[in-house]
C-alpha cells in the first residue's frame, strides 16, 4: 500500500563524500507515529532534509504524499510542518510574531491566522509568554513555541528531528503529551527522529533504528524487543576482577540461562523468563561467598535491540539517567 | 501576488529586528557620525586653501557626500550578516520549508537593506543641515540622494550576501568587506576634492565605482541637477548591482537547492 511517505533505495552523498544516508527503504502511513531512533551522526536529519525538500538526494526514490521529493518540492512544502533539530524560534520577535510569520509564509490569510495563533498558544502552553521576545524563553519554551510554528497551517504530516533532545525530563514530558494528542485527535502523521531509546519506545507505533546510514531493525517497539527474545540480568560484584569467572561460571550451570556477555558493571546474563532466576543467582553466589554490588533486572529494551544489531549501545548526548534499579526493584524500561 | 506580499512579510521582520537592536543600528551609524562631526572638524581649514574647494563650499558641506557613501558601505555590510545569521539558526531552512516565494527571501533582505540605507542616509542629512551643511536642490534633490545611496547600498549588499552564503562566515564577510571599504573610499574624491589628490590616485579613481556615486550626491548637494555627472553614475552602479546581485542569485539558488 502506498504510503504518505514512502523511500526505495534513498542515498545521500554529501558533496565531501560522507554518505550519510546509505541505500535505505522504509513507509510511512497515514496517520502513523513513526520514528527513526539512532546515535548522533546516524543519518536521521539528513533524512529528513531530503523528505523536506532542503536537500537533494544522491539516488534512490522518495515521495511524500505520492509527490517526488525533486519534481513536486513545492507540492510537498504545502501539506508538511517541520521541526528541525535546531530550535529555530527568531529570538527578535515575539512568540506571536514568530507563529504570525510562519502562517504568512504558508500563505494564509491574515483572518485565518489570528484565530489559529491564540489556539496554538494555548496548545503549547504559551499564554503568558505570547507577547515576550523569542530571546527570553527557556529551551523547553522556545521548542514548544517552534513546534507551534510548525503547526500553523495544520499540517497533514508533521516532521520533528530530535524534538526533546537537550530538555529536562519534565519538558520532554510535556512535549510527549502534545505529540501523542496531535496524532491520535487531530490524526496527524508524525514522523518523528530520536536519539532517546525512552521517546521511541513511548510515541511511536513503528520505528526503525538507524546506525551509520542504514537502517539495521524495523518493525513495533514490541515487536523488535521481542525479537531480542531474552530478558537480561545486569549483575555487578564487589571485586568483579576477581570473582567475575568464577560467578560467571557458577550461573551458566543454572538451568535457563541462554548466555553471559561482559558489560560495564561487571556481567550481563540473557535468560528467558529471567525473573524467575534471579533468587536463584543470589542463592548461588552467596553459597560460594561472592558478594554482590546490585542485580538490576530488564526485559529486553530498544537499547538491547540496537545493541544486538550494531554491538554497541545508543548513547544520547545527554541522555537523563534513570535511576539504576537496585535489588528487588524490577524496574521496566 | 504571493511574491509581493511575502517580500512585504519577510521586510517587516527584518525591520522588526532592527529596531529591536538599536545597539546595530547605533554601530553602523556611529562610524559615519564620528567622520561628520569629527573628522571634518580636522579639515575646516581646507577651505582656507585657494582653489582646493569649490568656491564657498565648506567642508563639511563636501565631505558629507562622502561620509553618506561611507554610510552605505557600512549597512549593506551587515546584510550579508544577517543571512548569515538567517543560515546558521536554521531560519532560512525554516522558510524553505514552507511555499514562500524564494525571490520574495532576497527580494525582502535587498528592500530591507535600501531602506535602511535611506533612514540613515535621512539622519546624517539632518545632522548634516543642524551643522550648517544643506542639500542645495532641495527635496527632489534629497530623494535623488536617498535613490542614489539606496541603489549603491543595494550593489554593496550584493557582495555581502554572495560573500555571506558563500562562505557562511560573518567573520569574513566582515573582514573582507573591512577590507575593500577604505582603500575603495580613499581612491575616490569621498573625502578630498580630486584636485587635492595625487595624479596616480585621481587616474585610478577614474575607475572607481565609489567615485561616481559620491561625484553624483555631492553635483546634487552642491552644484544642482548635474545629469551629466548623475546619469552616468546610476549607470555605474547598475553595473556594479548586475554583477554583485547576479553572484547573490548564484550563491543563493546553490543553498536553496
Amino acid at each position: 500500500m502506498p504510503g504518505i511517505i514512502d523511500v526505495k533505495d534513498l542515498v545521500l552523498v554529501y558533496s565531501d563524500g560522507t554518505k550519510a544516508v546509505d541505500d535505505i527503504s522504509f513507509d510511512v502511513q497515514e496517520g502513523e507515529f513513526f520514528g527513526f531512533l539512532g546515535p548522533n551522526g546516524a543519518g536521521k536529519s539528513t533524512t529528513i532534509k531530503v523528505l523536506t525538500t532542503l536537500l537533494r538526494k544522491t539516488s534512490g526514490k522518495a515521495t511524500v504524499a505520492g509527490f517526488d521529493v525533486d519534481k513536486d518540492a513545492a507540492a510537498i512544502r504545502k501539506i508538511i510542518g517541520v521541526q528541525s533539530q535546531e530550535t529555530t524560534v527568531d529570538g527578535d520577535l515575539t512568540g506571536r510574531e514568530n507563529i504570525e510569520l510562519q502562517g504568512h509564509f504558508h500563505q494564509m490569510k491574515t483572518s485565518e491566522i489570528k484565530p489559529r495563533v491564540k489556539e496554538l498558544i494555548e496548545l503549547v502552553g504559551l499564554e503568558s509568554a505570547a507577547d515576550r521576545r523569542g530571546r527570553n524563553y527557556s529551551g523547553g519554551m522556545k521548542k514548544r513555541l517552534d513546534l507551534a510554528t510548525a503547526l500553523v497551517h495544520k499540517p497533514k504530516l508533521l516532521f520533528l528531528d530530535e524534538p526533546t533532545t537537550g530538555l529536562d525530563p519534565q519538558s520532554r514530558a510535556t512535549i510527549w503529551s502534545y505529540l501523542e494528542k496531535l496524532n491520535k485527535e487531530d490524526g496527524i502523521t508524525i514522523f518523528l527522529t530520536t536519539q532517546y531509546l525512552e521517546e521511541a519506545d513511548k510515541l511511536c507505533k513503528r520505528l526503525s533504528i538507524i546506525d551509520f546510514g542504514k537502517i539495521v531493525a524495523s518493525g513495533s517497539p514490541t515487536e523488535l524487543k521481542h525479537q531480542i527474545g531474552a530478558d537480561s540480568i545486569r549483575i555487578s560484584l564487589e571485586d568483579c576482577k576477581k570473582f567475575g569467572p568464577k560467578a560467571k561460571e557458577i550461573i551458566m550451570s543454572i538451568a535457563g540461562v541462554n548466555e553471559i556477555v561482559e558489560s560495564e558493571e561487571c556481567f550481563t546474563v540473557y535468560a528467558k523468563n529471567a525473573g524467575l532466576l534471579i533468587a536463584d543467582i543470589v542463592r548461588a553466589l552467596d553459597k560460594s561467598d561472592i558478594r554482590l554490588l546490585s542485580v538490576t533486572f530488564s526485559s529486553p529494551s530498544l537499547d538491547d535491540v540496537f545493541m544486538k544489531h550494531t554491538g554497541r549501545r545508543i548513547r544520547a548526548e545527554d541522555l537523563v539517567k534513570a535511576p539504576s534499579a537496585m535489588i528487588g526493584r524490577f524496574g521496566r524500561r | 501576488m504571493t511574491l509581493f506580499s511575502d517580500t512585504r512579510y519577510i521586510f517587516v521582520r527584518y525591520m522588526r529586528k532592527l529596531i529591536r537592536t538599536p545597539i546595530l543600528l547605533f554601530f553602523s551609524l556611529f562610524q559615519p557620525l564620528l567622520f561628520l562631526l569629527l573628522f571634518t572638524q580636522l579639515l575646516t581649514k581646507l577651505g582656507n586653501i585657494p582653489n582646493v574647494l569649490p568656491a564657498g563650499v565648506s567642508y563639511l558641506q563636501f565631505a558629507t557626500a562622502g561620509i553618506l557613501m561611507q554610510n552605505a558601505f557600512g549597512s549593506a555590510l551587515q546584510s550579508g550578516n544577517s543571512i548569515v545569521a538567517d543560515i546558521d539558526t536554521g531560519f532560512l531552512a525554516k522558510m524553505l520549508v514552507t511555499p514562500v516565494s524564494r525571490a520574495a527571501i532576497l527580494l525582502g533582505r535587498l528592500s530591507s537593506d535600501a531602506f535602511r540605507v535611506v533612514v540613515q542616509t535621512a539622519i546624517i542629512l539632518g545632522l548634516a543641515y543642524v551643522l550648517g551643511a544643506h542639500v542645495t536642490t532641495g527635496v527632489i534633490g534629497i530623494l535623488l540622494i536617498f535613490f542614489t545611496l539606496a541603489f549603491f547600498g543595494l550593489a554593496w549588499s550584493g557582495i555581502s550576501l554572495a560573500l555571506g552564503m558563500k562562505t557562511r562566515s560573518s567573520e569574513t564577510v566582515f573582514a573582507i568587506g573591512g577590507v575593500i571599504t577604505f582603500p575603495l573610499l580613499f581612491l575616490s574624491p569621498a573625502l578630498f576634492p580630486i584636485s587635492f589628490l595625487p595624479t596616480w590616485v585621481s587616474d585610478v579613481s577614474m575607475f572607481n565605482p565609489v567615485s561616481y556615486a559620491v561625484n553624483a550626491s555631492r553635483a546634487l548637494m552642491i552644484n544642482g541637477y548635474e545629469w551629466g555627472t548623475i546619469l552616468p553614475a546610476w549607470g555605474v552602479i547598475g553595473l556594479v548591482a548586475i554583477v554583485t546581485l547576479s553572484a547573490t542569485l548564484y550563491q543563493f539558488r546553490k543553498v536553496v537547492s
